[in-house]
């Protein structure tokens, strides 16, 4: 990794201080103003990596306080595990550059030199130290110690230790567990597009089970800026589990220090135990397309016969690398995570199967939220992030934004002048891209290199979100040309009826005929609700029948059924249709009647059903549904049915397994790539986007 | 009070009853009620021959109730029935705009804008073949002012008559033309003239006046503040009628003061169901032309978009068919440039008295030399 370069070997020697003063445009400490984002940034990735890692529910406080002269106090506070007395030099006074990067696993820590760049950049701008108060549970009192570096050495340098009780300033209570650091330096507090308040703010939409909080005073001591953002979640991020290389990203070198350093005696437990996604079958096949015996020593493999097996792991279809590795934030939370931080109509989210590229796991997520507050002549807003961790700078030239501007979002009802570019219009994307290995465009970390993979996933899960939102467009123009039609026939007519009547002193006449001629057509209109005393989503349907015939259908919702969530009232009966999908027969709606279908859910919070889809069976339309793809439905009924099938099997751990899921993907592989049918598929109109 | 033949209370009233009595019938047969009225534009107006204007032509449209927009529009029309009705009864009269504030109260029926509810006016006056006068609705538009040696009699708020001589009686501003120009209200006593002349923009108006050139061409100047309101139109077809004096205008070259010509001479497309009232059959278009931007060498301004469409609609405007105004136009897209009145003070300010206008009145197709 080129990182180390200046570190590594002879130049060990170099001063520190001169490594940090050349990289320091790499660093993030290249101005006044961004060296206090990437001050901030680096402790508070720091304490959500740490209290992740301890299962606990961050609570960050950052203050940032202005002194005279372009110097700057930053304060930051965690109730992380604290760090134990005898490791806090090393954290704070290392360059831990290239250690962190060996490990094949999703970290935030990842992006950046680490804390230390932080206590080096605080010394070389205002000569003063850094102070940090730790707090392991169990120990009776807080630890407080001021750090500077050895540059020379590369070493920290500590003094003024002392342990007293840890007393919170704001709550008056013992501090249990925690960290804090204090430090000043040379800096400028700016506001906008590239703040420390953005940074937090974007910090928190992804991290949704933190509560941040952002303090920015002026030198008088009043508060010019100031930012809260509450937890929406008690859900901690899935913990994160190193694994083994992928085939796909082995070069020839590792391949070889592999093979030299095996115990295994065979090729093909080598293969198996050494190398994620490969399995029996994979290994026999890939020996056999490399002209190898399966029994051949490991450790005897001459350098051709290497090359022979790493051509060969292109030949055979290999299981992808566990995905446990990564740390998806997920569609639910992601939906929470925009709605505390842009006030916004709609919201649609997607997190994509994990993929692989070059042998690294990757998993795509994205989530696009539209109207309400948000500006419509300006273009969207873009909120990029790799594993968590905001990006603020370079977006222009970062992969994640080429992709919303590869996408014609035209056809999903956004305006794009020229058809191409970044589209204009009330809405913001968040793309967020999760990975063992995120590639940048350069040491900066701060744009995403082009891969033509990573962007293939993103455009998909674009397209979905915005086939979402060209679904909520479309109910929405077409709920706003019922409710007209309603007003008209409901409120207008009658009135137009009784004026003329009353002006030329006659009868009024019956208004029925005339409304069926108006309307023509059956309207079907959606109520959700919140019960609040008894804590159920409510849901009414209504179809109005306002044609001359007499008409019958099968009306079928979509809800969001889960292992969690349940029907509770529901009057009518109907059955189940599928997974999510329940269906009502309706008797037959004569001639300006209309019918009622109500029932309520259960397992779910106010606000997170804000939105639903209706089909029906039966003929002609209904305007306000969609007429149900019975194909799909086919296929989707199937598919739920295989992965019971899977899931039963699974559950008695039955060896089979793997073959089993091997199959289930060769069945539902899906001409476009899009790998799982969704149930927003379920129009027939759809077909395949691009 | 009306312009022609005075309407009775019970024919005004009858007239609006019908347009209630068509949405009744349709509703009574089970139809959406509807309202017809002609089609509002430059393809449904034509020439009229025994008239000698532009009136509307035979093109129809149905307003429905099949959509929220035009349901509305006719509970509008029967609010302001309802409105005019009682107006009619207690002897009252309301501006325009009081009848917007007033539909306030009207729920469903309120209009939202001052446009809207003019609009309604005419469409009403159109259908009922009335006039917003039968309506006892007055606007709020102010007319145009007059210089000259002629004489009106005005009946004052105490209802006396009041003699005025628009040059002796009136200041510097001139007399200031009454949104009622009927002979209730105006009466035309006498004059010392030889023509009227209307000027489009005020600073032109002015120069004329400063420079002597009512007395000097024996001529009444008359202001247009811009479109012409139906007063300011009015009087100068009294003026045509009863005095039989010729009519000339004098306006910027541009596509938009080219509509003020004709909405003087051949009725506006806007009002064209009372062209007969209010256009001046025969009026001469003065200036300033093309041609005299050539000729003059005169200062211009590029064309905008929006100059070069309205350029482009006036070439299919009946209005404009004759050769000359067909060769004006072409001409004017061609050079790609507009002349304000004004730029005739590239030559001195008396250019315009002493030189552009005697030698345009002189000029045989106006026949005005003095």
């Amino acid at each position: 990794m080129s990182d180390e370069k200046p570190l590594a070997g002879k130049q060990k020697q170099i001063a520190i201080s001169e490594f940090f003063e050349k990289n320091k445009h790499f660093l993030g400490f290249d101005s006044l103003q961004r060296s206090i984002i990437t001050a901030v940034k680096e402790a508070v990735d720091n304490s959500l990596d740490a209290c992740e890692e301890e299962r606990i529910l961050p609570d960050i406080r950052v203050e940032i306080n202005r002194l005279k002269d372009d110097r700057i106090e930053l304060i930051s506070q965690d109730n992380g595990p604290g760090i134990p007395r005898g490791v806090i030099e090393h954290v704070f006074g290392k360059f831990l550059l290239g250690s962190r990067f060996h490990a094949i696993r999703q970290t935030r820590g990842q992006q950046g030199i680490g804390i230390t760049g932080v206590v080096m950049y605080s010394q070389l701008t205002t000569g003063s130290k850094t102070t940090v108060i730790s707090k392991v549970e169990g120990e009776s009192s807080a630890v407080r110690v001021d750090l500077g570096i050895d540059t020379r050495k590369n070493k920290a340098i500590k003094s003024g230790e002392s342990r007293d009780v840890w007393i919170d300033e704001v709550t008056g209570e013992e501090i249990k567990h925690g960290l804090k650091i204090r430090t000043e330096m040379k800096a400028k507090y700016q506001r906008g597009k590239q703040s420390v308040y953005q940074y937090l703010r974007m910090t928190s939409i992804v991290n949704p089970h933190a509560t941040i909080s952002l303090t920015v005073k002026d030198r008088d001591g009043s508060v010019i800026e100031e930012g809260h953002w509450l937890r929406t979640t008690d859900r901690l991020p899935r913990v994160v589990e190193e694994i083994k290389p992928h085939p796909h990203g082995i070069h020839l070198g590792t391949l070889q220090r592999m093979l030299r350093e095996a115990e295994e005696r065979k090729m093909t437990s080598f293969l198996r135990h050494n190398f994620s996604g490969v399995s029996m079958r994979a290994a026999r096949e890939i020996l056999e397309k490399a002209g190898l015996e399966e029994s051949r020593q490991p450790r005897r493999i001459k350098a051709g016969e290497a090359q022979a097996v790493l051509d060969s792991f292109q030949k055979v279809k290999l299981l992808n690398p566990p995905t446990d590795c990564l740390s998806p934030i997920e569609d639910l939370l992601i939906k929470k995570g925009l709605s505390k931080a842009i006030d916004s109509r709609f919201a649609s989210t997607v997190t994509r199967e994990t993929r692989v590229t070059q042998g690294n796991p990757f998993q795509v997520e994205v989530g696009l939220v539209f109207g309400g507050d948000l500006a419509s002549d300006s273009p969207i807003e873009i909120l990029r992030f790799t594993n968590r961790v905001p990006l603020m700078y370079q977006q222009g030239g970062c992969l994640l934004t080429k992709a919303v501007e590869s996408v014609d979002w035209k056809r999903y009802g956004l305006d794009q002048p020229g058809g191409r570019g970044l589209p204009k219009g009330p809405a913001a994307v968040l793309i967020h891209l999760a990975s063992t290995n995120v590639q940048f465009t350069s040491e900066a970390k701060e744009a995403v290199a082009a891969n033509e993979e990573v962007l293939g996933e993103i455009r998909r899960a674009l397209m979905e979100v915005g086939k979402g939102l060209r679904n909520h467009l479309k109910k929405s123009s077409q709920r706003k040309k019922a409710q007209e039609k309603f007003e008209l026939i409901n409120v207008i007519l009658p009135e137009i009826s009784q004026k003329t009547s009353q002006i030329l002193g006659r009868e009024e006449p019956d208004l029925a005929p005339i409304i069926t001629r108006i309307m023509n057509a059956v309207f079907c209109e959606e109520d959700l609700g919140w019960d609040t005393t008894r804590k159920l989503a409510t849901c009414d349907i209504t179809v109005f029948n306002y044609t001359a015939r007499a008409r019958a259908y099968t009306i079928l919702a979509k809800w969001p059924e889960s292992e969690t969530v349940a029907m509770v009232d529901n009057p009518l009966g109907g059955r189940k249709e599928t997974h999510g999908l329940w269906a009502w027969r309706l008797d037959t709606l004569d001639p300006g009647s209309s019918a009622v279908i109500s029932f309520t859910v259960s397992g779910l919070n106010k606000g997170d059903w804000p939105d639903m889809e209706i089909f029906f069976r039966g003929n002609g339309d209904i305007i306000g549904a969609t007429k149900i793809d019975e194909n799909l439905l086919d296929e989707m009924r199937n598919k739920e049915a295989l992965d019971a099938a899977a899931e039963e099997v699974r559950s008695k751990e039955d060896p089979v397994i793997e073959n089993l899921a091997e199959r289930a993907e060769e069945v539902f592989r899906v001409p476009n790539d899009e790998g799982v049918i969704d149930m927003g598929s379920l129009t027939p109109d759809q077909g395949v986007d691009e | 009070m009306s312009i022609s033949r005075e309407k009775s209370k019970d024919e005004v009233i009858q007239a609006l009853h019908n347009v209630a009595s068509e949405m009744h019938d349709k509703m009574s047969k089970g139809n959406p009620p509807t309202m017809t009225l002609p089609v509002r534009s430059k393809s449904n107006i034509g020439f009229d021959q025994r008239l000698g204007v532009y009136k509307y032509g035979k093109k129809r449209t149905v307003r429905d109730a099949t959509n929220l927009g035009s349901a509305k529009q006719l509970l509008r029309s029967l609010h302001v029935t309802e409105f005019i009705e009682e107006m009619i009864n207690s002897g009252k009269s309301s501006t325009l705009r009081e009848m917007y504030y007033i539909s306030e109260g009207w729920g469903n029926g309120k209009f939202h804008s001052q446009n809207e509810s003019n609009n309604l006016a005419e469409d009403l006056e159109i259908v009922t073949k009335c006039l917003r006068e039968d309506f006892r609705l007055r606007p709020e538009e102010d007319g145009a002012r007059i210089i000259g040696n002629v004489t009106f009699e005005e009946r004052n708020r105490r209802g006396d008559w009041m003699r005025i001589n628009c040059r002796d009686d009136v200041g510097d501003s001139g007399y200031g033309v009454p949104y009622n120009v009927e002979s209730e209200k105006l009466r035309l006593i006498d004059e010392d003239i030889d023509f009227v002349m209307a000027i489009e923009t005020g600073g032109m108006f002015d120069r004329l006046i400063e420079n002597g050139f009512d007395e000097e061409a024996r001529c009444a100047l008359v202001h247009l503040k811009g479109q012409p309101a139906r007063s300011t139109r009015r009087i100068m077809r009294r003026m045509s009628d009863e005095w039989k004096k010729p009519i000339v205008v004098f306006a910027d070259c541009d596509p938009w003061s080219f509509r003020i010509f004709a909405s003087i001479a051949y009725g506006a497309i806007k009002t064209a169901h009372i062209s007969e009232y209010l256009a001046s059959k025969g009026a001469i278009y003065l200036g300033i032309t093309a041609d005299d931007i050539l000729a003059y060498d005169l200062p211009s301004d590029d064309l905008s978009k929006q100059d070069l469409g309205a350029l482009q609609a006036e070439l299919s405007d009946p209005r404009f068919s004759t050769g000359w105004w067909q060769q004006q136009i072409e001409l004017m897209q061609e050079l790609g440039k507009k002349a304000e009145q004004q730029s005739l003070a590239k030559y001195g300010l008396d250019f315009v008295t002493d030189t552009y206008l005697p030698e345009k009145l002189a000029h045989p197709d106006v026949g005005l030399a003095y």
